[in-house]
């Protein structure tokens, strides 16, 4: 395990330079869910509520362990909801209702 | 299953399976910030418009047009954005490009260390490999050994300049013109540049 002073000199997101595993020439098809997130990104940037150097601190506010655990968009969309928060432009409790509401709408398969 | 029209209304959630946690939020979060009026109800499914019209073709066209174009070339090299922008390319955010031209005697290799920043207006979304710990770490350390891993070799005398990428600053690589392609068309010579050619990791071949 790392030391804590070795964390503190390093964030999780910051990579350059360190040693790694050659690179594997992954792709994937982009999933439907994540192509609306990217947009997501975008149309929260053009109306200037969130833009990229504070997306990449809301990643990276989220923590070594869970930037380790969730993909990409994963990271995106919880790092969005917890600026959106920050901003007093959502609350936990309507987050929270409204993933109940579509949890409901989808989950048994009827609307 | 809805039948599938030519027409999507809606922005289209899949309807075989239920979304997981993450997606959940996704459209829980683009809901509430739609109720709030914070974004507007068409904007998220223009934009997937705009991010599915990106493409490699793009930047491929930029690259053809500066290998026969000599005065493009120098304003490409000068203003990225405002020379794909004379090519009809919008840029749909703020950010800037530098495009870096590869010479005999410069190799260029794009990176970004810190997240995935990639020139999206002209190239689409970038690989997923590009978004991976061992391209972003190790591209600044020791590039040569990552173009090899691409099966691009850069002979010794030949620099390897690496550029990381930030928020408001993205790179594309010129690449060199190969050999014995002088009575190719612009369309011809287009076809032949690819994605991976203009990050740096590969060179083009004819």
């Amino acid at each position: 395990m790392p030391e804590s002073q070795d964390l503190l000199k390093r964030l999780p997101t910051d990579l350059g330079g360190l040693t790694a595993e050659p690179v594997q020439r992954t792709e994937h098809e982009i999933e439907p869910w994540e192509k609306r997130c990217h947009a997501l990104a975008d149309v929260l940037d053009f109306h200037k509520i969130i833009n990229t150097e504070e997306k990449r601190r809301g990643v990276e506010a989220l923590g070594a362990e869970i930037i380790s655990k969730a993909s990409y968009y994963e990271r995106w969309i919880a790092a969005f909801a917890n600026i959106l928060f920050q901003k007093g432009l959502l609350t936990p409790g309507d987050l929270a209702r409204k993933m109940e509401e579509v949890s409901a709408r989808h989950g048994d398969g009827r609307t | 299953m809805q039948p599938h029209g030519h027409e999507h209304p809606d922005i289209p959630e899949p309807e075989d399976k239920p979304p997981g946690y993450y997606e959940i939020m996704e459209i829980a979060v683009r809901e509430l910030l739609i109720e709030k009026k914070l974004i507007g109800p068409d904007e998220i499914r223009r934009q997937i418009e705009v991010l599915d019209s990106r493409t490699p073709a793009l930047g491929a066209r930029v690259v053809a047009r500066a290998w026969i174009d000599p005065a493009f070339r120098v304003r490409l090299l000068r203003n990225g954005r405002a020379a794909c922008e004379e090519l009809g390319i919008s840029f749909y955010d703020d950010t800037q490009l530098i495009v870096l031209e590869n010479t005999a005697a410069v190799h260029n290799l794009v990176v970004c260390t810190l997240c995935s920043c990639y020139p999206r207006p002209v190239l689409g979304l970038p690989p997923d490999w590009y978004k991976l710990k061992p391209y972003r770490a190790r591209a600044v350390r020791e590039p040569r050994a990552v173009l090899a891993e691409f099966g691009t070799f850069i002979s010794d005398d030949v620099e390897v300049r690496v550029s990381d990428s930030t928020a408001m600053v993205r790179y594309l690589v010129l690449p060199q013109r190969p050999p014995g392609t002088e009575g190719m068309s612009e369309q011809q010579l287009a076809d032949l540049v690819t994605r991976d050619a203009m990050i740096g990791v590969t060179t083009v071949r004819h």
